[in-house]
């Protein structure tokens, strides 16, 4: 592979050595053993490149942009010689009537056999108002390309599981794919945004295998999304022996210890981030020093936060948010009130000792 | 007034009583300490584990607190007579009516019309199945929680909780509810022995309580 991380230009002249490499990697990424390689290169090399729809919805485009960051392959062999991407808002040249005439056209000629890729999610309130492109909605838009396409991805947490606009809420009614989706296979590459790696892997699975990869009950490949980022993590150790990070910027924090208890949810998060890394140079959140905020889980941004606390808090209606401790420290209180009164009534009475008991009664 | 003693509590129940006992009192420290570790380890190298031992104790007392429920499980169905499902939920006029005469009771009213009763009483009995239905979900979340990549955790565990982060907070939620639990399941027992002789709290020992002979 070129030196991508440190040329200026983008580079397509990939030589042979570096595209094989590339294929390796890809391959050590899914997990796949070395003899399916060869298989690999030439589902990667073969003439007839699958047509790509790359459908964008209500998000920020930011898994666009990692993917631009790309290397294994980068974008530009990836849309040129592995894939045709037919219609992406992007990076396509045509604009207007031109990009909607070449969405129709992929669709009319490729029906069935096109991948489609969502990025973004859905917005369902209001008839789907809230997000219109070339004067349809979402909704319909997906409804048309959906039951048209071999297999769906959705790329990224909007388009997965909803995303920050699903977030509490959710003025805009926005959804995942999945949750509109029926029939089509749908694939689920969360984050914010997905490593490439785990996207690109996804799509040469499909090419060699002719289908999606295995997947857990939440549709993410298990290939990037099998184990939790706390059990893998460079920092575990740190975690097991009882080293923390206090607060940011303390010793803790400046000798790489855990930051567990600065809130971070990579024990509740799945993904590959510590082994598969970005953007070429080696990082990921928590190799810089910030807890995951667990982006590639369903509804993060409400299950997650408070980002630096470890639970989330509870909501008690007119009171507002409280701790999980705090709340159950406060019943502990009441009931310790509680059987305080009671006990002070027992003595009151005169009934908890000397009378009251029926056999003694008897006795007197 | 002479006393006759009876066999109430089997080996096997009194071995779940205090099998959870012990658990739930591990489960609730180690669980503290696991949430928020109160420890620092200066030094490194030292081959000191803290977090990691105070994991294997939480998931060895998880082991024993399953066992426990299972045990107990067990003897709802198969136990004696004092130990069985029937015999702790307001299911017949029998139970219905010590419902009503336990609250009196527990109210400090007199004439309560107390029956002599050897095995719990029901308002007892419900919050105990109760406990135990809470303690199942406590054991999914904790083994969906352990075992995250384990295929059917996986699958029961986004079903029943959500996501891992869910789990978390519903396992921890759960804890309050077993120290409120023990908290008034102590009072209660101070309490009953103050009133009556049956000696409720030796029978969790001795598996014995005592009657006066003349009632039968």
């Amino acid at each position: 592979m070129t030196d991508t991380a440190h040329s200026t230009d983008l580079d397509l002249q990939v030589n042979r050595r570096g595209f094989l490499k590339g294929c390796t990697i890809v391959a050590a990424a899914l997990g796949i053993s070395e003899a399916m390689i060869p298989k690999l290169v030439e589902a990667a090399t073969s003439a007839q490149r699958p047509p790509v729809i790359w459908l964008h919805f209500q998000e920020c485009t930011g898994c666009t942009e990692s993917l631009l960051r790309a290397s294994h392959p980068d974008i530009g062999r990836l849309i040129l010689e592995i894939i045709s991407l037919d219609y992406h808002e992007t990076v396509m040249a045509a604009a207007g009537h031109q990009a909607e005439k070449s969405l129709h056209d992929t669709l009319d000629k490729y029906a069935g056999k096109f991948l489609c890729v969502v990025e973004g999610g859905i917005p369902t309130k209001d008839k789907g108002i809230y997000c219109k492109i070339a004067g349809r909605t979402a909704v319909d838009i997906l409804a048309e390309v959906a039951p048209k396409a071999a297999a769906i991805i959705a790329i990224g947490s909007c388009a997965t599981f909803g995303g920050i606009q699903a977030a509490a809420p959710n003025p805009t009614g926005s959804k995942g794919v999945r949750d509109l989706v029926s029939g089509t296979p749908v694939i689920n590459i969360p984050g914010c945004p997905p490593n490439p790696i785990s996207f690109l892997g996804t799509v040469l699975h499909y090419l060699t295998f002719n289908r999606l990869p295995v997947t857990d009950n939440l549709g993410r490949p298990l290939f990037a999304y099998g184990r939790r980022i706390h059990d893998h993590c460079e920092r575990r150790a740190h975690f097991d022996e009882g080293r923390f990070a206090e607060q940011f910027g303390d010793f803790g924090h400046r000798n790489g210890y855990c930051l567990y208890k600065l809130g971070c949810k990579g024990p509740e998060t799945f993904s590959n981030c510590p082994s598969a890394r970005f953007n070429d140079v080696d990082v990921w959140p928590v190799s810089v020093g910030h807890g995951c905020i667990g982006c590639t889980e369903p509804n993060f941004w409400d299950t997650m936060t408070p980002f630096y606390e470890r639970l989330p808090n509870v909501k008690i209606p007119g009171i507002g948010g409280t701790t999980v401790d705090t709340a159950g420290k406060t019943i502990l209180g009441v009931a310790a009130a509680a059987v305080g009164i009671h006990a002070a009534i027992g003595i009151g009475k005169k009934v908890i000792k000397g009378c009251g008991c029926k056999g003694e009664k008897k006795e007197s | 007034m002479i006393y006759e003693k009876h066999y109430v509590w089997s080996i096997l129940l009194r071995l779940y009583h205090w099998s959870l006992v012990i658990s739930i009192v591990t489960l609730a420290v180690t669980g503290f300490y696991i949430n928020s570790p109160w420890t620092q380890t200066t030094l490194e190298g030292t081959g000191l584990y803290p977090i990691l031992a105070m994991r294997n104790i939480h998931g060895l007392a998880g082991y024993l607190f399953t066992a426990a429920i299972m045990v107990r499980l067990f003897l709802l169905l198969f136990g004696n007579r004092h130990e069985r499902i029937l015999d702790m939920l307001p299911v017949t006029s029998r139970n219905i009516k010590n419902v009503s005469t336990t609250l009196c009771s527990y109210s400090y009213q007199h004439d309560c019309h107390d029956e002599e009763r050897l095995g719990h009483n029901v308002v007892a009995g419900i919050i105990y199945i109760l406990t135990i239905v809470i303690a199942l979900f406590q054991m999914a979340s904790g083994f969906y929680l352990r075992l995250p990549e384990n295929v059917f955790w996986q699958k029961w565990g986004v079903t029943l909780f959500g996501t891992q982060q869910h789990a978390r907070f519903i396992h921890h939620s759960l804890m309050w509810y077993f120290i409120i639990f023990a908290f008034i399941h102590i009072y209660l027992v101070i309490w009953n022995d103050l009133r009556n002789p049956d000696g409720i709290t030796s029978s969790i020992f001795t598996g014995n309580k005592f009657r006066p002979r003349s009632i039968k």
